[in-house]
């Protein structure tokens, strides 16, 4: 190898280097990230979503006075609701025709922004989180949905109040269609193995951690854990937030300390797996519960068709299984839980934007909502005969406590919209993490997020 | 009348040539600036600007680098990048040189052992991380159940490899060269066959041993080779993103303390918060340490050289 060559090499290669890095390159990481993909509403065992985006039409061809509309959403082969979905509104408006657009549930957000800054002809929007809808509001790719609204004639208290909670300066840029709540999953065998009653519907949070220790018994690979903390920092650092005393994007974390504390003991005396082994292993809760390892586990209401439909395909073992609520605070009522919403919007740069917001309003209405509650998921639009439904479906647990489980009194959106919470999250989800490894002390990990709060908030 | 003539024909054919050079240039130069050298001089203006990709642009002059050197976080992965690359870089090069010596001789199967040593760079890196972190489990991989059986220590006394913050950055750096040397040893095999062998044989008859024929011809014979691997690894080790985020990052996909790169701080300033200029801030500063870097070597090459 000459040296002219090796210099011109150099050259091209530092370049490319830091073109790399520009902010207009696709992230080089999607294909690495999959794996760690979280997949909510999991129902049938199909293959890996894909993180390219893939479209696929309906069959049917288009009529004279079609219209045709893009929707952009995540793991569709997946998730059972979107055909139901589409079949349903195919039967009120047959002249519609809507192509999915699934962008994968890893980097969805990521990957919609860059669709929509490539000027993608995305008509519908489906909301994933509500860091993500902060980011999209701000950045202008989202209808604002008053004038819609009215115009329609859209009931908003059907909601329960979410729709105010997605106000932004006066404006609502998308309507909830799935509410999703957190609630306590456990397997029966394991109890009835450890000779201890079934966790009852209403559990403090003293209560969750004596039950948890109670069931934890064996050694070695056929070591039972009483209870489970997935890798998201919701699972742990949200107890802190039931009592509606304090919020996750106040800026002062001080009230995180003893949920840290509690759940680092029961990590150090081996009730529940370690973080740091579960995150390098990369292990999925949905595995963990389904190899008959845990006997608790908080998890959000997502998993309950997951679970059914894996109980079904023989896939998970704890096939005698039970709901309770959430555990909660002293002084604060069961069936104080957290919650998420997953919204449905138009987009913005859309040009067809009535017959977007006409399925928009199909998707999160009452007639939406019927048909997503029969695939075993929670609508937005939440009430007794949803809930008795769901609890209804074949394979749902038949105990009268499980039934009674999916009965919520008050619940405490996981994120609250805010315009940075993008970035509250990501200091909150890192220094969660360095506490959860033992990098950091719980007061260090509160300290570094009072502080980088505060300069997120200064900003 | 004549000679002006004969300027406007040699012109004319200078030009012409130039033009077929230029076109035989031209499909990969208008790639390259297309998709590197736009993107490049776009970032070098974004760092100094305010973007979120939708709304308008602002001016901040350095307000990015002011917040750079004020974040916590930015030094913290500068270190650990510049850690994983001090341990990475000579390890590698001495593994790959070691690799490529021992399969440069005449040995049987020699085909196949060169094979097996680049086997795991050709392997999909998802795939080996999570065989890795299973090996490496602490509590239930083979590893620490070797370790214990041989040290008789308890499995809290054993290592905690990737689950420990002090073992984090070591075991990454283990990874990566067991990954990547196979790369190296190939260009390194290459280097090797452009030695003389007619050196190797005056110098035997001059009464060189094996350690004098290797400390006298193979090193500086190799020089431009090891110049290239150099290059390339120190480039590599500050780009590293992909291997720590598979290892490392839970279902919030988050690298934290020991765990946090350069790369991943620029991948979260621009697509989760969204601020394009502050990413274009922190890449830029990647891109002169590589520059400043490859520099230096050049100059030394250029001595080495001589």
């Amino acid at each position: 190898m000459n040296k002219p060559f090796l210099r011109s090499l150099a050259i091209i290669v530092c370049l490319a280097l830091l073109s790399a890095c520009a902010g207009s390159s696709p992230p080089a990481a999607n294909a690495t990230q999959a794996p760690a993909s979280q997949v909510e509403a999991t129902v049938a065992p199909v293959a890996d979503p894909t993180a390219a985006p893939t479209v696929e039409p309906t069959p049917e061809a288009p009529a004279d006075n079609s219209v045709s509309l893009k929707w952009a959403l995540w793991d569709k082969e997946l998730t059972i609701y979107y055909q139901a979905l589409l079949d349903a509104y195919k039967a009120v408006k047959p002249d519609v025709t809507i192509e999915l657009l699934d962008l994968g549930s890893a980097d969805y957000n990521t990957v919609l922004t860059t669709q929509l800054q490539g000027g993608d002809d995305i008509d519908i929007i489906c909301i994933k989180d509500i860091p993500g809808y902060a980011n999209l509001v701000k950045q202008n790719f989202l209808e604002p949905l008053n004038s819609y609204i009215s115009s329609n004639n859209v009931d908003t208290s059907l909601f329960g109040g979410t729709v105010e909670q997605l106000t932004v300066n006066n404006d609502v840029y998308t309507l909830p269609f799935r509410s999703d709540f957190w609630i306590i999953y456990y397997n029966k065998d394991l109890f009835d193995k450890a000779g201890v009653a079934y966790p009852a519907n209403d559990l403090t949070l003293d209560q969750y951690d004596a039950l948890a220790r109670q069931v934890t018994f064996g050694e070695g690979p056929e070591k039972v854990f009483g209870a489970h903390y997935h890798t998201w920092r919701s699972a742990v650092q949200l107890f802190g937030v039931l009592d509606g005393l304090h919020t996750i994007v106040d800026g002062s974390y001080d009230f995180l300390k003893p949920i840290y504390e509690r759940v680092l003991k029961e990590q150090d005396d081996g009730i529940v797996q370690s973080y740091a082994e579960l995150k390098t292993t990369g292990t999925h809760y949905s595995a963990a519960f389904f190899n008959n390892q845990i006997a608790m586990m908080n998890m959000g209401s997502w998993f309950i068709a997951t679970q059914i439909a894996k109980v079904e395909s023989g896939e998970s073992f704890s096939t005698n299984w039970g709901m309770a609520k959430y555990p909660h605070p002293d002084g604060v009522p069961a069936g104080t839980t957290l919650g998420t919403i997953t919204g449905i919007s138009v987009s913005s740069h859309s040009t067809k934007k009535d017959e977007a917001f006409d399925f928009v309003n199909f998707v999160s209405g009452p007639e939406g909502a019927v048909v997503i509650a029969s695939t075993g998921t929670i609508p937005a639009i939440k009430n007794d005969d949803v809930v008795a439904a769901i609890a209804s479906l074949p394979g749902y647990p038949t105990d009268e406590g499980s039934k009674e489980a999916l009965k919520t009194v008050k619940t405490v959106l996981e994120m609250p919209l805010h315009d940075k919470s993008a970035d509250i999250e990501i200091a909150l989800n890192e220094e969660h993490d360095a506490i959860m490894t033992y990098s950091i002390t719980v007061d260090e990990g509160i300290k570094n997020m009072n502080e980088r709060v505060a300069e997120i908030l200064a900003n | 009348m004549n000679s002006a003539t004969q300027a406007r024909k040699g012109l004319s054919r200078k030009a012409k040539e130039n033009l077929i050079a230029y076109s035989f240039i031209a499909p990969n130069f208008i790639g390259f600036s297309l998709f590197t050298l736009v993107p490049l001089i776009f970032a070098l203006v974004l760092s100094v600007l305010s973007w979120d990709g939708s709304n308008p642009i602002e001016f901040v002059g350095f307000d990015n680098f002011v917040r750079m050197f004020k974040d916590k976080t930015f030094w913290q992965a500068l270190q650990n990048t510049l850690l994983y690359t001090a341990g990475v870089v000579p390890m590698t090069m001495a593994a790959a040189l070691g690799l490529a010596l021992l399969l440069n001789q005449k040995l049987r199967g020699r085909n196949f052992f060169r094979t097996v040593a680049f086997f795991p760079y050709v392997a999909s890196l998802v795939a080996v991380a999570a065989v890795w972190s299973f090996l490496f489990s602490p509590t239930r991989g083979p590893v620490n159940q070797v370790l214990h059986m041989i040290t008789n220590l308890p499995v809290s006394k054993l290592p905690g490899w990737a689950t420990d913050k002090n073992w984090a950055i070591p075991t990454v750096i283990f990874f990566s060269i067991w990954k990547t040397m196979g790369y190296y040893m190939v260009i390194y095999l290459a280097g090797l066959q452009n030695v003389n062998p007619e050196l190797y044989e005056s110098a035997s008859l001059d009464g060189a041993g094996a350690i004098n024929r290797f400390r006298y011809i193979t090193i500086p014979q190799l020089a431009p080779t090891t110049f290239f691997v150099l290059m390339i690894l120190i480039i590599n080790s500050f780009k590293v993103y992909d291997i720590f985020i598979t290892i490392f990052a839970g279902a919030d996909n988050v690298l934290s303390g020991t765990t946090r790169v350069l790369v991943y701080q620029i991948y979260n300033a621009a697509f989760r918060s969204l601020n394009y200029g502050y990413a274009s801030a922190i890449a830029l500063v990647l891109f002169l340490i590589v520059l400043i870097i490859t520099i230096i070597q050049f100059k030394g090459e250029k001595k080495f050289g001589e």
